[in-house]
């Protein structure tokens, strides 16, 4: 299951999201500290929304080219027949 | 939300493939290399084409017949392992297409790995004696992107993240396209198709890892008026919940068994001819009849294994299986070499599209490929994708042949306006998402080892009357998002086979590959030797036989232990 993406080496490139076939990751725009106070900036930048429906497959992982994606690799409520 | 009022993308094209695992990706290259020039393919999928789908997670290891091998021969064997339920003439012409395949993906760029003489490296395959496999290097990654690339070039429109909700008949007696919505967005797209070809795997009940299939093509086919076989067989095998290990044939090939909580190897009680090599679901049967004795937890012993071969098991060709094992690390090592318990895990329903050899379906427009076509009841390893790439290029071509003798289709507004209501309707913002509780309990009803695997009547039954249930429940559910939606849908789908999966097991009274009835315990050939369709009969669905055609080869043909699997094979280098 998906654990952590470093965001602050975090490029934006948005292939973490692409290549989910979960859809667990979306980017979307996220706040970022500004120059000057009183402005707001925000980036676009992977947000794991749907970390429960991970099926394991670390296509995010593999295909991060900054390496900064974290899949543990625990796979929670299997179902099992007994 | 104005839902209620018509708004989305509208494509023509003139075949469509839903589905892009090896089914849908063949489909697609074989429609475009076949048809005129000109001809318009269109290929859809849920997520991205080319990294996803059970194809793009597999070793991609395919049968292939090599000239001089012997194709009646893998051929009768094949039949042998299926019990006698595969279609023998759609089986025969996907070992005959092999090697043109394996030419076509060489010039693709893949790599089939070949020795120093120069010919190809292959490996016999658990079950068949005469079979061949072989892999592409980098495995099924490498072959479902290589076959993207190869699609894009040949000019054929790929369509990601359109996730199928329905499928149109205009206003005519034939299908004439599909709707759906984008996964992410939820923008609603007609594609108006003068051929359809539904090629969206088995299901697989969300039983874990990568195999998180869920089948729904085959479900809009049979509301869209197909007959759907093979339910009553399931894809039953041996998992832990805790790793996918994929190594487990060749593992016992090197000397690993089965062993009960005292340690006793029980395969042998069993399959005295057969013992840990026996095919997958006799050892699943195994295994739930120890469970059923108290003699769980089951292990897999590989300690038999030499420490010099072991470093293969915990490492993969296979991208994803690879990081697995690294980051597991040493837990890897003790777990997989005798720590880990293993239970029976059903993986994956048979259930697929009736079709004839050449993939059309009873519904005219409507043609099917991949797991999602009823070719075969089981498949050995290699011949997943073996089926998939010979019934893709089969339903490709079919296809063609189809529309050019079809008028262009026309559309019908109040149909498109209807499917696109029922596509929404579960859409209310303010409500929580609640389909995996409802999918939770329904993998309770499927995955118990008493219903999925030893199956008997009141048992399925009682099953049968807990789904119905289920799916009464299941009416008033609500999706908060498009996310949620999906998996709505999906859900919906899985409780619609799930009651074909438990009613052919119930009108199946026989035993049969991996359908075992406790109260009818033997094969049945003078009156089982047939597929079990189930269609919409008017008042629900309705059960049929289909007597299954011999024309190669008689299907009383015992299965014999193959030989050169028996012999302990070198993993090494392969």
């Amino acid at each position: 299951m998906i654990e952590s993406i470093e965001l602050e080496k975090c490029t934006g490139c948005g292939i973490c999201d692409v290549v989910c076939p979960a859809d667990v990751i979306h980017m979307e725009p996220q706040p970022v500290a500004v120059e000057i106070a009183g402005l707001r900036q925000t980036r676009l930048l992977p947000v794991i929304k749907f970390r429960e429906h991970c099926i394991t497959c670390f296509s995010c992982e593999i295909f991060c080219p900054e390496r900064i994606v974290d899949v543990h690799p625990s796979v929670k409520n299997r179902p099992r027949p007994w | 939300m104005g839902m209620d009022k018509l708004d989305g993308v509208l494509i023509d094209t003139d075949v469509l493939v839903v589905g892009a695992g090896a089914g849908g990706l063949m489909a697609a290259l074989s429609a475009k290399r076949n048809g005129p020039p000109g001809t318009r393919v269109t290929l859809v999928d849920s997520w991205l084409i080319g990294r996803t789908g059970h194809t793009a997670f597999s070793n991609a290891w395919t049968i292939v017949a090599l000239p001089g091998d012997d194709i009646d021969g893998i051929l009768h064997e094949i039949v042998a392992g299926n019990d006698g339920i595969a279609d023998q003439v759609l089986v025969r012409q996907a070992l005959v297409d092999s090697h043109a395949r394996v030419k076509d993906f060489e010039k693709m760029g893949m790599h089939f790995g070949r020795d120093e003489a120069g010919a190809y490296k292959r490996r016999p395959t658990r079950g068949l004696d005469l079979a061949r496999v072989m892999y592409p290097e980098g495995g099924g990654l490498e072959f479902a992107w290589k076959l993207r690339l190869a699609l894009e070039r040949d000019g054929v429109q790929l369509i990601d993240r359109l996730f199928i909700t329905g499928l149109m008949r205009g206003n005519s007696d034939r299908i004439t396209g599909a709707v759906g919505i984008n996964s992410r967005t939820g923008e609603f797209n007609v594609i108006k198709a003068r051929a359809t070809i539904v090629a969206t795997n088995a299901i697989t009940f969300r039983s874990g890892f990568v195999r998180d299939i869920t089948g729904t093509g085959t479900l809009l086919a049979y509301r869209a008026g197909a007959a759907l076989r093979n339910a009553e067989f399931s894809y039953v095998r041996p998992g832990t919940p805790k790793f996918y290990f994929e190594g487990i044939t060749f593992a016992i090939q090197e000397g690993a068994r089965w062993v009960n909580a005292k340690g006793e190897s029980f395969m042998d009680e069993y399959e005295p001819e057969w013992g840990d090599q026996a095919d997958v679901p006799r050892i699943a049967k195994a295994m739930a009849m120890e469970n059923r004795k108290g003699n769980t937890p089951l292990y897999l012993d590989m300690s038999p294994i030499p420490e010099h071969l072991r470093e293969y098991f915990i490492q993969s060709k296979v991208k994803w299986m690879d990081y697995f094992f690294r980051k597991l690390g040493d837990e890897a090592k003790t777990d997989m070499f005798g720590k880990t318990p293993y239970y029976a895990l059903n993986q994956m329903t048979k259930m697929g599209i009736r079709t004839g050899a050449d993939c059309r379906s009873d519904v005219p427009g409507l043609l099917s490929a991949g797991l999602a076509q009823a070719g075969c009841a089981n498949h050995f390893a290699g011949f997943h994708i073996g089926l998939c790439v010979g019934n893709g290029w089969i339903a490709g071509k079919s296809a063609i042949e189809d529309i050019e003798h079809l008028p262009g289709p026309s559309l019908d507004a109040a149909e498109v306006r209807a499917l696109h209501a029922e596509t929404h309707a579960p859409l209310k913002a303010a409500s929580s998402a609640e389909s995996d509780r409802i999918l939770r309990d329904l993998q309770a009803v499927m995955f118990a080892y008493d219903t999925g695997i030893l199956k008997r009547e009141d048992r399925l039954q009682a099953a049968f009357d807990r789904v119905t249930a289920l799916a009464e429940e299941f009416k008033n559910i609500a999706a908060p998002h498009t996310h949620e939606l999906v998996r709505l849908k999906e859900t919906e789908a899985m409780l619609l086979a799930a009651r074909f999966i438990l009613g052919a097991s119930l009108y199946r009274t026989e035993s049969r590959l991996s359908h075992f009835r406790e109260d009818h315990d033997v094969r049945d050939d003078a009156n089982w030797l047939v597929w079990v369709d189930v269609a919409e009969g008017g008042n629900g669905p309705s059960f049929s036989k289909t007597p299954v055609p011999t024309p190669y080869c008689p299907v009383t043909l015992p299965r014999r232990k193959p030989s050169r699997l028996a012999a302990a094979q070198s993993v090494a280098g392969v």
